[in-house]
């Protein structure tokens, strides 16, 4: 593939051969197989042996036991991140390489289902996507560069030179408009940030909730307010004019604008930057450094946010990525840092509220996994140091240093339900529904509130559920009740973290679908976790297609507000340059699956209502007809991507904790077949039955093996290569 | 694809020559070069580059963005014979006859796109229509500029450091700077330049002698170059290396160079208009220096008669001193620079100077006719006009550094002439870019630009310094380089600082701010200047020695 090199010859690598598996007719009789047993077998056979190099195997399996990842082969720079373990495409070229399953107990089934999973695509056009592969490696921008610059031996270059790379683009983005330029009386988005420098700058904290709410009175938690105090007074020390209070309302000086936008970028270059650069050294700690270059490529260039924040105006990179670094600290195990970092998010917007399930019950989660001593002792630090952080965000607003009906105030503004169901035109149930049932007409605001919190509740639960439930199977003491209160253990992550990106996107899809008062521009919040999930994925692969596919309907179903900003040039760029970057292109997907028919179906429409748009006005009797089929085409793409999520969610809670009954077969007889009700459905409703044999019969060949090196510790592939 | 080219010959037991030519035929061209001929590479960096110019729409533009706009119109709405008289705009049709054409050509879209971009009386005009059309003409006729670069790519000696020579060339600083930003159609006149330059490397003359006519007569700033042209062409096109003269290449020749400039100029030799046609094309009543100097050695000298003047006022020596000058002194930077205590500097002094400097480099390119030594001398000629030359534009220093890239992966003396000049050509282009947000810009792009082409290009041109001399320049050349970010935080920070001294007293201070106003400026180009004359120093020292052991690309041509 992209690094064959000549060291790494003699042993196949996992990817080409499971793509031989093909049919046998595909093995090249020159390739030098090291593989004895497979050898030795007949090539009626279909299964195929994929040992990767043990050199590897004795690298990775160390750091990469807590993720139950199977280890990767050296000669890709692509393999599974712990997030997108268990995509379908990922595991097309990794699964052969496992040897974990074969060493847990619930494993053996699972295994199967994936086997079969892969065969299906395999079987279907195993040559066809292999075509394919080969021209998404030479067609990514990002990767042919990120290549070429470790060709170049400027590895380490590649991380400074794409943020530096990434600040020029986000400089040049801010050179356009923004939201509410030259709309006196009360300009937008833009306005309210800069007044509210103003306000704080100038005023006593006591008014800072209270002060002339009429124009963009301060709405959001104090750590905004501690920002906006910190950015107001440098820019008094550079110029006062530009925070004046009251004079400098509406000031649009070149200057005030240049300090704005260079306050966004500051914030954005001291935490989201860091935070992603963590995110990908320790969630993808085990894998290549390109890799990780690529990832990192792939989550700084992601266009919703480029607009929002430096072309539309606003500071959601700070709370977007207090909220990495909390997920950055929860994978390194300090769950009470990452408790931390997500109250400081929740302090600086409260949209964080989103992520609260998913962070959550991820922290209960752990505590369950810890069992009942070292858990109770995890969840009481816990809850003391989130009231603690609470308390200090809002220690200004409290007894001693303000009046008790004080702390009211803030809270009032922040939760706006006397504001309506929804606002402008935004892409999620209500408003999509709206069109044929109106809802305000019908319903009460209190009533309405009510619906949508259930609404709400009931959409999350899901992720919430798999999240404990995984918890409990894996519970140190529910496998080991000896070894309750051992040390090592609290200081790592739970088992449950790969969930807890699903899990995110879960809960803040429902949100944004289902809760009350919902902007367009909170789409940013479930893109999010979708982007993590997505910079790790390959190209081509299932994950990869929602990932991107997502982002971009989110973009586009923004539009009606960039437009409105004078931000289309910027919108068709950014979207064009990331989508070239990590190489996307929906031809590439696995072919004919959902997820490509979708995204065809999807960017069809997507492309008529921009074309119809820019030729056609609108009618005078539906002014608002563009943004109404703008949401209803991005509306079902993003129930379907809450679906998806809870859909993998279970997927990888499966995996993680197994299913009702099979953790009760013992570790060393794993099932010859594949064991539970469940799972043989699954497969018969698949309905291929070669599929079927080929995980029924790579699961019994494993068995022998798979007991030898459970007792032993060593991979298995080991064995196979006749050592 | 290299790294798969040798896994899979290594497999076999394969001879070396077997490997060489695999490789050669992995990493190396296509025979066929067809314009559109393009590798998944360069389609990139044109996407990419692209986005970002096309980001940059909004961004500030200078006047000169009027100035096509009124020569759209010019050319639009008025008959050929008016083209050259019109004053409608302050902004009067001063380029030769071929851009008019070109602007000719562009303002017929240009009309069905939105007739007021053409409308004569319409001054000032930038809406968004204007603004988007003007900036996309600049980025699709610099695909010339893309084109002729690739082509220098197919059939070069060293891909890969051509690959990384022409990828800076096409994301060159000076050009986003001066064109994307600022606004003008550089990139399309190098292109046509360095097309020129690579029909001389591939041995057609004639083309070559051709397209630089044509280049002529699109901006005539391009003279700064003529002279190498016109050596180059006749000793090696006209007369046969014995020594024979070369009766049919000379006419032919001489005959394609009539006919393009008939082409050019014909319609206003008919009309009578060539006297009106040569005072717009060449205004000699300007000063020496343009308004903001540009960073050449009269720079240094305007900078030298400052300081003379401060220690005569001083001392009170008695030296004979220009009253004109002291006013012109206090005035800081615009119009006419009169000296106070240096003689004044005639036209005819600038000229002499130039012609001198460019004498001695150019019997040097009569003795060795090559390729690589036309290239060397034609980058001295543009510098020694750049230099010496009288009302020179501080735009005009890519006249230097275009040719000069070329060169860069030859050795590495060549290659540090490159940076030195680069960083101080680049910096001294700075200032045509004054307002904050693009200067943003302007300096992260030129510091990401330099940083990859210093990275991709220093190890491959490394060569050990071979005495004690080598590494005190080496040492110097650096802290001079060093010396540019703080040039820019002062520059940058120093506004700041003035208007904090304006608000106590301000009118006490009023006019020595306003002395003070020009200073950033000042420094600016003095300190390029520096660098500039050392790096002119150091070329024609490394031309005129001419080590006859190359160790560069161009050595085998």
């Amino acid at each position: 593939m992209e690094s064959l090199n000549p060291s790494q010859q003699p042993f196949p690598s996992s990817t080409t051969t499971s793509r031989s598996q093909t049919g046998p007719q595909e093995q090249s009789p020159t390739r030098p197989r090291l593989n004895l047993k497979s050898d030795s077998q007949p090539h009626a056979s279909p299964e195929i042996l994929a040992p990767t190099p043990r050199r590897h195997l004795l690298e990775s399996s160390e750091s990469q036991h807590w993720l139950r990842t199977p280890p990767l082969s050296p000669s890709s720079s692509r393999g599974v991140s712990p997030v997108s373990l268990f995509s379908s495409a990922s595991l097309e070229r990794r699964v052969r390489t496992t040897s974990y399953y074969s060493t847990r107990p619930s494993s053996a089934s699972l295994r199967s289902l994936f086997d079969s999973d892969k065969a299906k695509e395999l079987t279907g056009n195993g040559r066809k996507h292999e075509a394919s592969e080969k021209q998404d490696v030479e067609m990514s921008m990002g990767r042919m560069w990120v290549r070429w610059m470790h060709k170049r031996n400027m590895k380490e270059w590649v991380a400074p030179a794409l943020v530096a790379v990434s600040t020029l683009l986000k400089w040049c983005i801010g050179l356009g408009s923004y939201s509410g330029e030259a709309t006196p009386p009360m300009f937008g988005d833009y306005e309210a940030q800069r007044h509210w420098m103003e306000l704080t700058v100038h005023l006593h904290t006591s008014q800072w909730y209270t002060y002339d709410l009429e124009y963009w009175g301060l709405d959001y938690p104090p750590l905004t307010a501690y920002v906006s105090w910190i950015c107001g007074k440098i820019g008094y020390w550079i110029n006062p004019a530009w925070v004046a209070l009251d004079a400098s309302r509406g000031i649009e000086t070149s200057e005030s604008k240049v300090f704005m936008r260079a306050t966004v970028l500051a914030w954005d270059l001291l935490i989201y930057v860091p935070a992603l650069l963590m995110f990908v050294k320790t969630w993808q700690a085990s894998r290549s450094n390109r890799t990780q270059n690529l990832s990192f490529l792939t989550l700084l260039f992601q266009p919703a946010l480029l607009l929002i924040d430096f072309g539309h105006f606003q500071y959601n990179s700070v709370m977007l990525g207090l909220t990495i670094l909390a997920l950055n600290f929860f994978a390194q195990g300090q769950d009470v840092l990452g408790a931390v970092c997500f109250v400081l998010s929740l302090g600086f917007k409260q949209m964080s509220l989103y992520y609260a399930p998913a962070i959550g019950s991820y922290l209960l989660s752990k505590c369950i996994y810890l069992g009942p001593r070292a858990g109770w002792r995890l969840f009481v630090r816990l809850a003391i140091v989130t009231t603690a952080s609470f308390v200090l965000l809002f220690l200004p607003f409290l007894p001693p240093f303000a009046r008790f009906e004080a702390i009211l105030q803030p809270i009032k503004r922040i939760f706006p339900f006397a504001r309506g169901l929804f606002e402008d035109k935004v892409a999620n149930f209500w408003c999509a529904s709206n069109v044929v049932f109106k809802w305000k007409r019908w319903a009460s605001t209190a009533v309405l509130v009510k619906l949508s919190t259930v609404f709400t509740l009931l959409a999350f639960l899901p992720g919430v559920f798999i999240l404990i439930r995984t918890a409990i199977k894996t519970s140190v003491s529910a496998t080991d009740p000896a070894n309750d209160t051992s040390s090592s253990v609290s200081s790592t992550h739970s088992p449950t973290l790969p969930l807890l990106p699903y899990a995110l996107l879960t809960s803040a899809m429902s949100f944004f679908l289902f809760s009350f008062q919902v902007h367009e521009k909170t789409i940013l919040l479930p893109l999010l976790p979708l982007t993590l999930l997505l910079c790790g994925a390959p190209a081509g692969s299932a994950m990869f297609g929602w990932g991107v596919l997502v982002n971009n309907i989110a973009v586009f179903s923004m539009w009606p507000l960039l437009k409105r900003d004078g931000l289309g040039l910027q919108y068709i760029i950014t979207v064009l340059l990331w989508n070239k970057l990590i190489g996307y292109d929906p031809r590439r997907l696995p072919s004919k699956s959902f997820v490509q028919l979708l995204s065809f179906a999807v960017y069809g429409a997507a492309g008529l209502l921009h074309l119809a748009e820019f030729i056609f006005p609108a009618p005078s009797r539906y002014p608002d007809i563009f943004s109404v089929l703008n949401v209803l085409i991005s509306t079902p793409v993003f129930i379907l991507a809450w679906l998806w999520s809870i859909k993998n969610g279970i997927e990888v809670g499966w995996a993680l904790g197994g299913l009702g009954q099979v953790r009760k077969v013992t570790s060393t007889a794993p099932a010859p077949a594949p064991t539970g009700a469940s799972l043989t459905e699954a497969t018969v409703r698949r309905g291929v039955t070669r599929a079927a044999s080929l995980g029924f019969s790579s699961g019994r060949r494993r068995a022998p093996t798979a007991s030898s090196a459970s007792s032993s510790g060593r991979p298995r592939t080991a064995t196979n290569m006749g050592t | 694809m290299a790294e798969r080219n040798t896994s899979t010959t290594s497999l076999k037991p394969a001879s070396s020559p077997t490997v060489e030519r695999d490789l050669k035929a992995v990493t190396a061209v296509p025979d066929h070069t067809s314009w559109w001929n393009l590798t998944t590479s360069e389609w990139h960096i044109l996407f990419a580059s692209t986005c970002l110019k096309m980001l940059l729409y909004p961004a500030y533009r200078s006047t000169d963005f009027e100035v096509h706009r009124n020569w759209l119109a010019i050319t639009h709405s008025l008959p050929i014979s008016e083209w050259y008289y019109d004053a409608t705009s302050e902004w009067t049709l001063d380029y030769p006859p071929f851009f008019a054409y070109f602007e000719k050509v562009l303002s017929i879209p240009a009309y069905f796109i939105d007739p007021r971009i053409v409308d004569l009386k319409n001054l000032n005009y930038d809406a968004w229509s204007v603004v988007a059309y003007q900036r996309t003409t600049v980025i699709i006729t610099e695909l010339v500029l893309g084109a002729v670069l690739v082509r220098f790519i197919r059939n070069s000696v060293d891909t890969p450091s051509q690959r990384i020579i022409s990828a800076s060339l096409f994301l060159h600083p000076g050009f986003l700077i001066v064109d994307h930003i600022h606004f003008q159609y550089n990139g399309f006149m190098f292109g046509i330049l360095l097309w020129s330059i690579l029909m001389a490397r591939e041995g057609r003359k004639l083309a070559s002698g051709i397209i630089f006519a044509v280049l002529l007569n699109f901006k005539h700033i391009y003279m700064y170059l003529a002279p190498a042209y016109f050596v180059f062409l006749l000793r090696s096109f006209c007369i046969s290396p014995s020594g024979q003269v070369q009766i049919k290449n000379f006419l032919s020749l001489a005959n394609a160079v009539i006919a393009v400039f008939l082409l050019s100029l014909g319609p206003f030799v008919l009309l009578g208009q060539v006297p009106q046609l040569l005072s717009r094309l060449f205004p000699f009543t300007r000063g020496l220096n343009h308004a903001y100097w540009a960073p050449n050695f009269w720079a240094l000298v305007t900078a030298a008669d400052r300081v003379l003047l401060r220690y005569v006022t001083r001392t009170g020596a008695n030296v004979a001193v220009n009253v004109a000058g002291v006013s012109s002194t206090s005035r800081g930077l615009v119009g006419d620079t009169v000296f106070a205590v240096v003689p004044t500097v005639l036209p005819i002094h600038t000229f002499a100077i130039t012609i001198g400097f460019q004498t001695i480099i150019l019997v040097k390119l009569w003795m060795n006719p090559t390729y690589k030594s036309f290239l060397t001398a034609l980058t001295l000629c543009g510098y020694a006009s750049f230099l010496f030359g009288w009302h020179v534009h501080e735009k005009a220093v890519l006249l230097v550094l275009v040719p000069l890239s070329l060169l860069a992966a030859e050795r590495q003396a060549y290659f540090r002439t490159y940076i030195l000049a680069s960083v101080a050509g680049i910096f001294s282009l700075f200032p045509l870019i004054f307002t904050p947000a693009e200067s943003v810009v302007k300096v992260i792009y030129s510091a990401i630009w330099l940083a990859f082409v210093y990275k991709s290009l220093s190890h491959q041109v490394y060569e050990f310094p071979k005495s004690l001399s080598y590494v005190f320049i080496d040492t110097f050349e650096k802290l001079y380089l060093l010396g540019f970010p703080i040039l820019l935080v002062f520059v940058s920070l120093f506004p700041l600082n003035s208007a904090e001294c304006q608000e106590p007293n301000s009118s006490a201070n009023a006019s020595r701010l306003e002395q003070m106003e020009f200073l950033p400026l000042m420094l600016t180009s003095v300190y390029c200047a520096l660098g500039l004359v050392w790096g002119f120093c150091r070329l024609t020292f490394i031309y005129m020695k001419n080590e006859s052991t190359y160790q560069g690309q161009l050595n085998r041509i």
